[in-house]
């Protein structure tokens, strides 16, 4: 062999046509795979089993919407990490400590790709968007014959009254399939009302009055808690409350002094 | 081939120097992994300790509930223990020359002589209050009522009562159950003021012996006290919290200064 074949084998080496899995992009491919699955199979299981056992509807779409946006999310956090983790293992720096390597080629005009992501970015956030606004508008329309309960914050209490009864108690306590309306607000500073069961959190502002809505749709128990750091013993600022049916319900608000007529009224309104 | 100039020996020279750097740059990267693990690890036990150093601890100690024996509510029989705590308007004053809060401030109300009370659990507990601050209106007249008590009442200078005048408080012992210990337990006593004497329905208790045995700065600006008791069955073993309702403290809802340090108007009661 001359040293002009050599010379042209070395200027002109003929194109190299390795499987799309042995390239880099085919092996990202991979790992982005297998992380989406990773992902969406945590995204459907792992929210039902650190989230309370939900008692309203509310409390359910809550369940629904974060793993649907966990499923969403999955593919999109998959790349990221797909890419940091090969880049990490195969690209990383090899030679001497004091000669850093060389910038790589600027990627630009690759047209389609930029689309692809531009679509689904957009596609990915309306669908987000959108779910969002419905679930929202949903939990923000009045019902017929909703349950009024006025929920007070104070430090380090709360108070709920139920008016029209003359019930004040520090028991939250809840007829099921009856929609509720809680009108929240605050005798002195910021209090957060949070009832995680019910998938219901909203600011306790003095001064003002602030709605959230919630149809309990399962007998079952479930703690108040205070959402807003509120001073000295806002760690024990929660108590108890229930869902219990109408019959229950009925007999709680007598025993909380509750005329028998007024806590049936009261109890058994058809929604 | 190595000519007289040397320049041939350049790249062995280049690779000496190579191999000779990279052990210590391992040696760095190693020395410098661990430094991290070491730091962090200090970092983590050092805020640990911060926490735990932390913890309210009352400076006169606790108030272990002394034993009378045995009492019975609705049908079932328990200990029976005591209680006894004042309310005072200057907690930097003192009681037979013991400090109501050591280092006090003058203008704070404290409970006294100590916050911090142990009491057996399920038992019944008889608490003894000497009342001897001024008052005003609740921010929330849920708390003038009596709740969780035997009985649903207090006696407020040997009479009982089950609400006071929300506009005549001077303080409340409002006790709760911890999170997960209790969640149902309650106890919400309201402590009527004592400045003024022309309350008909429990007005102050002047009793001069026993008034007169308190210190001058408890006396000062303040005639008389009310004696309040109340009984309550104790729940499960665990931390309980309790702490005043009246907005006695200091900023614009009155739940500043003494509301908001631990030692003056609140505490906890240890369930053992």
């Amino acid at each position: 062999m001359s040293s002009e074949d050599l010379v042209g084998e070395t200027e002109s080496p003929p194109p190299i046509h390795k499987p799309f899995f042995s390239r880099p992009g085919g092996k990202i491919f991979i790992i982005w795979l297998c992380m989406t699955a990773v992902g969406v199979v945590i995204g459907v299981f792992v929210p039902k089993q650190i989230m309370p056992n939900m008692l309203s509807t509310e409390g359910h779409t809550a369940t629904v919407t974060i793993v649907l946006f966990t499923v969403l999310a999955a593919p999109v956090a998959a790349l990221v990490y797909a890419v940091g983790l090969y880049s990490l293992l195969a690209w990383r720096h090899r030679g001497p400590r004091d000669e850093p390597p060389p910038d790589g080629p600027p990627v630009r005009g690759n047209g389609p790709l930029t689309v692809v992501w531009l679509v689904v970015s957009t596609l990915l956030c309306l669908v987000l968007l959108v779910w969002g606004l419905a679930q929202f508008t949903a939990e923000q329309t009045p019902h017929s014959n909703e349950l009024q309960v006025d929920v007070t914050g104070q430090q380090w209490l709360w108070t709920f009254s139920y008016p029209g009864t003359g019930v004040n108690s520090r028991t939250l306590v809840l007829p099921v399939d009856r929609p509720v309306q809680f009108n929240v607000t605050s005798e002195d500073v910021t209090h957060g009302f949070w009832v995680p069961n019910l998938g219901v959190q909203i600011d306790a502002n003095p001064g003002e009055i602030t709605v959230v809505r919630a149809t309990p749709d399962k007998v079952g128990s479930f703690v108040v808690r205070c959402s807003q750091l509120c001073g000295l013993y806002h760690a024990f600022m929660w108590t108890s409350g229930a869902v219990v049916t109408s019959a229950n319900f009925s007999q709680w608000l007598e025993s909380q002094g509750a005329s028998p007529a007024t806590a049936k009224q009261v109890a058994f309104v058809t929604p | 081939m190595p000519d007289s100039t040397g320049q041939a020996d350049q790249p062995k020279e280049t690779k000496e120097l190579s191999t000779s750097e990279e052990p210590s740059g391992s040696r760095w990267g190693a020395f410098g992994f661990l430094l991290t693990l070491v730091v962090a690890l200090v970092v983590f036990v050092g805020v640990g300790f911060f926490f735990w150093s932390q913890t309210y601890k009352s400076p006169v100690g606790t108030e272990v509930a002394q034993n009378v024996g045995m009492a019975t509510v609705n049908g079932v029989t328990m200990p029976h223990v005591t209680l006894y705590f004042n309310t005072y308007p200057d907690s930097a004053g003192s009681v037979n020359g013991v400090a109501i809060h050591p280092g006090g401030n003058p203008t704070w109300p404290a409970y006294g002589p100590t916050n911090e009370f142990q009491v057996p659990a399920h038992a019944l507990v008889t608490v003894y209050v000497r009342q001897y601050d001024s008052g005003g209106s609740l921010n929330d007249p849920w708390f003038a009522t009596v709740r969780g008590t035997v009985g649903g009442v207090e006696i407020v200078n040997g009479k009982a009562v089950r609400s006071l005048n929300p506009n005549d408080i001077a303080h409340t012992f409002t006790l709760r159950g911890a999170p997960g210990v209790d969640p149902n337990f309650f106890v919400n006593v309201p402590l009527p003021l004592a400045v003024t004497n022309n309350n008909e329905d429990y007005g102050p208790y002047c009793e001069s012996a026993q008034y007169l045995a308190e210190s001058s700065s408890v006396r000062q600006g303040n005639p008389c006290y009310n004696t309040v008791e109340f009984s309550f069955v104790s729940g499960s073993k665990g931390v309980y919290a309790w702490n005043c309702e009246y907005p006695c403290g200091t900023s614009v809802v009155g739940f500043g200064g003494p509301m908001s340090t631990f030692g003056y108007m609140s505490g906890f009661l240890h369930v053992v």
